[in-house]
């Protein structure tokens, strides 16, 4: 009883004083009890936690129109792991990097459309050494992918892959309203240790990787990209 | 609910939610001891490495609270609370009856293709011996789904279906407290025996054969009846941190366990989650615009206030405060305050970072210097070249680390550009506080805490602390040395609230290498006084030396300013010698004398991860009898820090602390004082940095 007492209390404590103060360290306990009952009332609700989708307007068509009107390159990431799709603007480009963000504050970087670094997911890619286009055309030649990351206690981790592509053959595909004329190519990489497998697949439209669908790290699994505007 | 593993509850709760990686391979489960093994009895198996476990377990009228962990690969340990209710059944005397108990675990062999996992087991190994055992059992798998164990048993694992006492007879144990090495595997051996059926990865089937004949809550206080050896039970694995199970023990009674499991070296969100770093800033190629590289802009007035000032405001997005900036046309020093990020090495490439947005084209070299406490704790040296180079290469962590130097802070320049907002600057904050001195006892409250910056090295700081809930049982000492401890009960008793500490500390770099603390006032709750320590810890040595000179006078126990109540006062003092053995075990060894005026020495072994997790274990032994100490024998205990950001995945540098000292005395009593200095400075040291310093591209 008195045990259920001292809980009961320090829970009150926890959740009602968040705790006050002008020093600005956040007071975590305080975030884990109030992430605990959001999700709580957002699983009662019969809905994820994460945000509503926004609401979409009427046609792809209108959509790119809209998209447009920001006159910059845009880029369509959407991800399974995470739950969600979103348009994303170019943050940096230097050296045949760009680097593309979301409003929240995370970030994908491609060299050449190749996925090379993430940042802010949680179960980031920290870099990679990966193919450029002209490597991915040539079919049925081996090389090596290295992806490097943190493990889950902060310690880098790096796993390496022996990879090959293969064309599929030339496929017409709708990005947003808009067809395009593309060369599809599966890349198939197995790790000479440790077991494992990915398989990404890129559609080439001329020069550039217009759509593709690329692996990031155990956690995140794939995630698919499609360049809207150039 | 028992308020521990309330706490631990809503820890694993808040990574619980977050979707978790698929269930590792399990290595071994617990039994309801807290121990790896069957139902009641062990098993030749461990944990997986690191494994952090809070285990309930109620058995009709005894309840069992153990804190365990694999502290590594082959070894284990556990420290337990005990409680036996109804103990008055068939004696008079106290209705309830508790225990701490301490043990260790050694696997031998690991399981191989033929040969079993071999384990031996020391169960209570310091205690009055009440639950003392000491055990060998073997584990091995059969396919995927069955494990079978045998082991032989001594002590209460020997009590029932004994086969003889193969190396002699079991004395009395005397004094408690020591480690009764010589009633080990002395007396009855008796054989367990038991089989673990995996149904599924949720569900596991139990049955065992039990060795222990529970005479003391039998036979003696007649609180459990023993009408069979067979135990028979059903686990759960709810998610990776919980599992539940439910058993039949004995014949006659049922029991119930819950086991909040924890991997430190798992974060559940993966990584840090947290908006990710600004771009490094290219500069132009030299050769396309030489006029970016001139140097002229180092004349002008007012150059280094606008520099600092969009540095400040980059950098304070990330928690970090610029203490001064001193520049040439050509190198740059920063001296950084961080205040939120827990990786020192992320923090260092933020700042990088920003300094590349910052700086004219002209400086190439980046000093970027951590402040601890007013004193650089080292500096860290980076080419501006080599982060733009670097930036999007292939194993970038690795390459950068090959061209960063790390070496002593050295002083601020005497040109560097101070912030007259950072000093002097008062901070304070209100916050409720979990305070345990068991694993099920303590107390929450509010403490109220202020902190002036007045100058850099220069904190006035105190606290004061408002009990709201408390379950601590009042006792009143017994000890016969000076009690500078043992008066707790009556320090939370007559104190609350209670002024924690008021102090004035001076924190200094007095050469290369050295560091020094003075602190002075109510440094602790229960003692006042001048306290000064001396460091030298070079930034890439292992080994680090230390020495402090406390003089103290015991406060009184209304926690107010005065000392009239206890006539005390005492020079003590250590020299210490700190070790880092590498993958993250801190060896640690302080020789002097203590509170009570007793001399002697404590060794401490930690181990520390990347991500903020510690958890360690200390004893002290001085020329303080085991008889004059108490119940405990010498002092000894475990210590326990779990960083908040491994449950939020979000940069905080705050985390959740614990003590125990399982029947602590007088003997062995150092003084608590703030802001020990290797602790903070290390983790800008090499040592420090570099088993995360993949953050600095974070």
């Amino acid at each position: 009883m008195k045990h259920l007492k001292l809980a009961l209390a320090g829970l009150a404590a926890f959740s009602v004083l968040a705790g006050c103060g002008n020093d600005k360290t956040p007071n975590p306990m305080a975030a884990a009890v109030g992430a605990v009952a959001k999700t709580g009332m957002a699983k009662l609700k019969g809905q994820s936690a994460e945000a509503a989708p926004a609401a979409q307007p009427a046609s792809p068509k209108d959509l790119r129109a809209e998209l447009a009107k920001a006159g910059q390159p845009i880029l369509l990431v959407s991800s399974t792991a995470l739950g969600q799709t979103g348009f994303l603007t170019v943050s940096d480009a230097k050296g045949g990097v760009l680097t593309w963000a979301t409003p929240d504050g995370a970030t994908f970087s491609q060299r050449d459309g190749v996925l090379i670094q993430t940042r802010g997911l949680g179960f980031d890619l920290m870099s990679a050494q990966v193919p450029s286009v002209g490597q991915l055309r040539q079919v049925g030649t081996p090389y090596q992918r290295v992806y490097f990351f943190l493990g889950p206690d902060d310690q880098g981790t790096r796993r390496t892959y022996d990879c090959v592509t293969a064309s599929v053959g030339t496929e017409s595909i709708e990005v947003l309203g808009r067809t395009h004329a593309t060369t599809r190519l599966t890349e198939t990489c197995t790790r000479s240790s440790g077991g494992g497998k990915v398989t990404n697949e890129f559609w080439i439209d001329g020069a550039m990787i217009r759509q593709s669908r690329q692996w990031v790290s155990a956690g995140l699994g794939y995630i698919d990209f499609a360049r809207v505007i150039d | 609910m028992q308020p521990t593993s309330r706490l631990f509850a809503l820890l694993a709760l808040g990574t619980a939610l977050v979707s978790a990686p698929a269930l590792a391979e399990m290595s071994g489960t617990l039994n309801l001891n807290g121990a790896t093994g069957l139902i009641d009895m062990p098993s030749g198996d461990a944990q997986k490495d690191a494994t952090f476990s809070f285990s309930t377990a109620l058995i009709g009228p005894v309840s069992r609270a153990t804190l365990s962990f694999q502290f590594s690969e082959r070894l284990s340990g556990s420290f337990r609370f005990q409680t036996w209710r109804d103990w008055d059944t068939l004696i008079p005397g106290d209705s309830e009856e508790s225990d701490r108990s301490i043990d260790l675990r050694y696997q031998v062999l690991k399981e191989g293709k033929i040969a079993p996992a071999l384990t031996i087991g020391l169960q209570d190994l310091t205690g009055q011996g009440l639950f003392a055992s000491e055990y060998v059992a073997a584990t091995k798998t059969f396919g995927d789904k069955v494990k079978v164990t045998a082991g032989l048993g001594w002590g209460r694992l020997g009590s029932d279906g004994g086969i003889g006492s193969p190396f002699g007879s079991r004395p009395p144990v005397d004094p408690t407290g020591v480690p009764n090495a010589d009633q080990w595997f002395r007396g009855e051996a008796a054989p367990f025996a038991g089989v673990e059926y995996k149904v599924n990865d949720n569900w596991t089937l139990k049955a065992e054969y039990s060795s222990d004949a529970y005479v003391l809550e039998d036979a003696e206080r007649g609180l459990i009846e023993r009408d069979s050896p067979f135990n028979f039970g059903v686990e759960y694995q709810r998610n990776p941190y919980m599992r539940f199970g439910a058993y039949s023990l004995y014949g006659s009674e049922f029991a119930l366990a819950f086991h909040i499991i924890l991997d430190p070296k798992s974060r559940a969100t993966g990584g840090i989650v947290g908006k990710a770093p600004v771009p490094v800033k290219a500069r132009p190629a030299r050769a396309a615009d030489p006029e970016a590289y001139d140097s002229g802009w180092v004349s002008q007035p007012d150059a280094g206030p606008i520099l600092r000032q969009n540095l400040a405001k980059r950098l304070a997005k990330d928690g970090i405060a610029v203490e001064n900036l001193a520049y040439t046309a050509d190198t740059v020093q920063v001296r950084i305050r961080n205040g939120r990020i827990d990786a020192g090495s992320q923090a260092i490439g933020r700042t990088a970072r920003a300094l590349s947005h910052v700086m004219p084209a002209s400086v190439e070299v980046f000093e970027i210097v951590p402040v601890v406490n007013g004193i650089g704790a080292s500096k860290v040296t980076i080419r501006r070249s080599d982060l733009e180079a670097l930036e999007y290469t292939a194993d970038n962590a690795t390459l950068l680390r090959e061209r960063v130097t790390v070496t002593d802070a050295g002083p601020a320049p005497a040109w560097s550009l101070g912030d007259e907002d950072l000093y002097p600057k008062f901070r304070w904050s209100l916050r409720p506080v979990v305070r345990l001195s068991e694993p099920m006892e303590g107390d929450i409250g509010l403490r109220l805490s202020a902190n002036y910056d007045m100058a850099p090295g220069w904190v006035l700081s105190g606290s004061i602390y408002k009990e709201l809930v408390s379950n601590r049982e009042a006792s009143a000492s017994t000890s016969t040395l000076p009690h500078v401890r043992t008066d707790g009960s009556r320090y939370n008793e007559f104190g609350d609230p209670a002024l924690e500490k008021l102090t004035l500390a001076w924190f200094a770099r007095p050469a290369d290498s050295l560091y020094s603390r003075v602190s002075v006032g109510y440094l602790e709750r229960m003692h006042a006084g001048v306290s000064g320590e001396l460091l030298w810890k070079p930034v890439d040595s292992q080994l680090a030396l230390g020495a402090e000179v406390n003089y103290t006078k015991q406060r009184d126990t209304d926690g107010g300013l005065g000392f009239g109540e206890y006539d005390y006062d005492i020079v003590t003092g250590h020299v210490s010698a700190y070790y880092d053995f590498g993958n993250g075990y801190l060896g640690q060894l302080d020789v002097g004398r203590y509170l009570a005026g007793d001399v002697g020495a404590t060794m401490s072994v930690d181990r520390v991860f990347a991500n903020g997790w510690r958890v360690g274990a200390f004893a002290t032994v001085t020329d303080v009898s085991a008889e004059d100490f108490g119940e405990g024998g010498f002092d000894k205990g475990i210590r326990l820090t779990i960083p908040f950001n491994w449950a939020l995945g979000t940069d905080t540098r705050r985390g959740f602390d614990l003590n125990f000292r399982p029947n602590g005395g007088d003997g062995g009593a150092r003084l608590n004082v703030d802001d020990r200095l290797y602790q903070s400075i290390r983790e800008y040291h090499t040592d420090g940095l570099d088993p995360d310093w993949g953050r600095v591209w974070r």
